[in-house]
């Protein structure tokens, strides 16, 4: 790709980025958000059109002016978010679109019938290659995230792709099954084809990557090889200023008296209740794998998904959350985990999001103060840096990171006492990053507790005063500050006593 | 196919009761008329269907069935204000109409990005009004003209009955084609792929817009075939025709097991929704219980026809409601098992770690 460049409406997403890439290469893409990687393998993959710029695919130029033009190259884009359709089985989507042989004629080709018995061979074989032990005529709606990852993958090789560009692949992945990516990402890479790797998880990054390219604000600002790669490296062009891995802030952490007591706690799934208390002041992280149950147990303490057993306190008083608006009227908020489908509603302006919870303040007999709401949304706007037009412009438009402060906006207009930040950072780049830090570490000196989930073992090790193992929806141990180690946490996270940990 | 077997049961079930209850339910007059019926909505019920099945709706195939008609009268009744033409001239014009409203309805929904709902409620109006400005607020009789026999005629003659009517060929016709169509070719995959997952079937290179444009031309065309045997059993057109069979066809395809999220349901559980739909519209006429009153006169009650309504809407809230309740269970039971395999799974780790 030469020179490519590319105009949204008012904005300059990319220009002038080329990239190249060899046959059996993994090609790390990084960059923060917004820094056009997406809009990038967009083009490649033929979704949207360059407005400038050339691509050529073995050395030939090459028109790509959809998606299927992009598969004839032999260029499959694997998506964020997973694209199947849940309502066939594993066969019907790993040939959607492709159902029959190059060489049938295009005319009538859509009322020819579909050769099902070739394509559950063939889908059997793809899956033999990805690893996957499951039937072709598995429905996905059946299907775990990792093993649709992995249909995806197939998907494409089923395509016979050349060049397969992954963005984030293991972001809704456990651990095994990440590790089950990287054999057939390596296992691929011998055969010859090339990769594009997009992922914010430089650990990942630094293990796969051949070479690493990367972004900044639409522009291509550097190259790294293998060799000279590293976190700081790759931070530092991302970014272009030396953060010097420190945007953690200081703090003086003071543990004030139990706010939230949690007893015998059971949720659905679990084999036992949980107990622990977080203290005034604190920021008390969770730790554990993908699916150990820590979401489920922050949705369970702010009503979301009701318990099926245990007691809660708060503040010495009994609390019962059986629905969100109870947990919301004892000042106790949830900023989820996936914020586009339950932090926020996209199609609404901010000052619209950040009223929503707390509506019934901002009425008097039903009268809507428009005034009062634009006050507090300013004030959120100011306090937490977020970036945007105006505050009607629609939280669709934002990017990752002004999102998630929209969200916090909102509960921090109301005072929180107990905030449950579930993967705070997700998809969110180094920046804000670093300023969401900044407004924790606030939040928990003026005397908020934070219960932070975070699958970020840097964040967990920076932010924590505290932190809570999980493992299979129970509490595997449980680390102070002085104790916290990555090797600790691993042990823990990975299902080990603490005893034999400490013997170890 | 859970939907289809359960509908299929009770729908045999009501046949049975009804047979029971009065024997000329199977009576060769009234089972004729009923296949013919039956055969009228599976006919439209099927177009409908196909665009459902993609996740959209179309509400104007009943203003659709009233315009064929309309224009058949319009263009090839004998009778005044007809104009005499020849009946095939008629169909044709009636036909085209038909695929041309399914055309324009499917490109403003594709190329507009307009809303399905929105614009067939309009074309619901529009085409209504349309036919209301053709008939100048009366009627137009078919009388005399030859398309009559093509409702009361039919195939293997049975005294003065053809055991089996015309618009039933053309509805086991519709059920041949429909159902290759969508079980068996590309463009079936396709309709079921876009229902189920737009954006992956965008991903996946389907010419999305292509393929639910022609949803729309199949539903607004089967609407005109089916419009051509409404005239043909009418015979009296009027703005009148055709009203609300939109929601007649929605209801077959839902308790027939299609889902309006889309990406599901079957030609089979629509042929036996339309068929379920139209029993039971027959049945609340048919069915009669003989008691002796306390006067000792033996009488006979039946259902009060006004109930029409009350007993359909409540027939299609039960399925919904049955259906998702076994649904609900079904899930919970799965929750359960998973959790106790979870359990299961996490008790030999800490045996283990004792042991060691």
């Amino acid at each position: 790709m030469r020179s490519i460049s590319k105009r949204f409406v008012g904005v300059l997403a990319l220009e002038g980025v080329s990239l190249e890439l060899r046959a059996g290469e993994v090609l790390a893409l990084m960059g923060e958000n917004g820094a056009g990687k997406s809009t990038l393998m967009k083009i490649l993959s033929g979704v949207h059109a360059p407005d400038a710029g050339e691509i050529a695919v073995d050395g030939r130029p090459a028109a790509i002016d959809g998606v299927s033009a992009a598969h004839r190259l032999g260029i499959a884009l694997i998506h964020q978010e997973l694209l199947l359709a849940p309502n066939l089985d594993i066969a019907s989507n790993l040939f959607l679109g492709n159902e029959l042989p190059a060489s049938t004629p295009a005319r009538g080709r859509l009322l020819r019938p579909v050769p099902r018995a070739r394509l559950f061979t063939q889908a059997t074989r793809l899956l033999a290659r990805v690893g996957l032990d499951l039937s072709a005529s598995t429905p996905v709606s059946r299907l775990t995230a990792g093993q649709m990852q992995l249909c995806e993958i197939a998907k494409a090789l089923g395509q016979n792709a050349r060049i397969l560009v992954m963005d984030e692949p293991t972001s809704s992945l456990t651990a095994g099954e990440s590790e089950k990516l990287f054999a057939i990402i390596r296992q691929l890479k011998s055969e010859g084809i090339g990769i594009i790797y997009i992922s914010h998880r430089m650990d990942e990054v630094l293990d796969l990557a051949d070479r690493i390219t990367v972004l900044r604000d639409g522009r291509h600002v550097g190259d790294l090889a293998r060799a000279e790669a590293s976190h700081d490296a790759i931070v530092r062009l991302m970014v272009g200023r030396q953060l010097s891995g420190q945007y953690f802030p200081e703090r003086q952490p003071t543990r004030g008296e139990a706010v939230l007591e949690v007893r015998e706690l059971r949720v659905e799934g679990a084999p036992e209740g949980v107990s622990f208390v977080a203290h005034r002041g604190e920021i008390l992280g969770f730790a554990g794998l993908v699916g150990s149950g820590r979401t489920e147990l922050m949705q369970a303490i702010f009503g979301a998904t009701p318990a099926l057993a245990g007691t809660l306190q708060l503040g010495g008083e009994a609390f019962r959350p059986l629905a969100p608006r109870a947990a919301i009227d004892r000042g106790v908020y949830l900023a989820p985990e996936d914020r586009k489908r339950h932090g926020l509603v996209l199609p609404m302006s901010i000052a619209r999001n950040v009223s929503l919870p707390n509506i019934g303040s901002y009425a008097r007999l039903g009268w809507l103060h428009r005034s009062e709401e634009q006050r507090v949304t300013a004030l959120e706007m100011k306090r937490l840096n977020i970036k945007a037009k105006d505050q009607a412009t629609r939280v669709l438009n934002l990017s990752g990171g002004n999102q998630q402060k929209v969200v916090l906006g909102k509960w921090l207009a109301m005072s929180p006492r107990v905030l449950i930040l579930d993967e705070p950072t997700r998809g969110i780049d180094v920046g804000a990053k670093a300023e969401i830090y900044r407004h924790m570490a606030a939040l928990a000196e003026q005397g908020v507790c934070i219960l932070m989930v975070s699958s970020d073992m840097e964040e967990i090790l920076g932010m924590s005063d505290r932190v809570i193992v999980m493992h299979e929806r129970r509490i595997q141990g449980e680390l102070e500050r002085s104790e916290l180690s990555q090797h600790r946490l691993a042990q823990l996270m990975t299902g080990q006593r603490p005893s034999e940990g400490a013997a170890a | 196919m859970r939907r289809e077997i359960g509908i299929g049961v009770a729908l045999s079930v009501l046949c049975l009761g009804l047979w029971v209850s009065n024997s000329d339910f199977l009576g060769p007059s009234n089972a004729i008329n009923t296949l013919r019926q039956i055969s009228m909505l599976g006919i439209f019920a099927i177009g409908i269907s196909f665009v459902i099945i993609t996740g959209g709706i179309d509400l104007s195939i009943g203003s659709v069935i009233g315009l064929t008609g309309v224009l058949i009268a319009k263009m090839s009744s004998p009778n005044a204000p007809g104009l005499g033409y020849p009946l095939w001239v008629g169909i044709l014009v009636g036909l085209a109409a038909a695929l041309a409203i399914g055309l324009a309805q499917g490109l403003l929904i594709t190329r507009l990005r307009l809303q399905p709902f929105i614009v067939t409620l309009g074309g619901m109006l529009l085409i209504r009004g349309l036919s209301q400005t053709i008939v100048e607020g009366g009627t137009i009789s078919l009388g005399g003209s030859p398309l009559l026999g093509l409702a009361n005629g039919g195939v293997l003659q049975l005294g003065t009955d053809a055991l089996i009517p015309y618009p039933m060929l053309i509805f086991l016709g519709t059920i041949g084609i429909a159902t290759y169509v969508l079980h068996f070719t590309v463009f079936g995959r396709y309709l079921y792929a876009i229902g189920g997952n737009r954006e992956a079937a965008e991903y996946s290179g389907i010419a999305v817009q292509r393929v639910e444009t022609i949803s729309y031309v199949i539903s607004a065309g089967l609407g005109g075939v089916a419009g051509v045997c409404y005239a043909a059993y009418i015979g009296q057109m009027s703005q009148q025709v055709g009203i609300a069979y939109e929601m007649y066809a929605i209801a077959a395809a839902v308790l027939g097991g299609c889902s309006l999220r889309g990406g599901e349901g079957t030609i089979l559980g629509i042929v036996i929704g339309s068929a379920m739909m139209r029993v039971i519209d027959n049945g609340i006429n048919m069915f009669q219980l003989p008691f002796v009153d306390p006067d000792g006169i033996p009488r006979i009650w039946r259902l009060n026809p006004n109930w029409t309504f009350i007993i359909i809407g409540a027939v299609i809230l039960l399925a919904v409601i049955l259906d998702q309740v076994v649904h609900m269970v079904q899930s919970k039971r799965r929750l359960r098992r998973a959790a106790s395999a979870a359990a299961a799974s996490a008790s030999p780790p800490a045996a283990e770690a004792k042991a060691g």
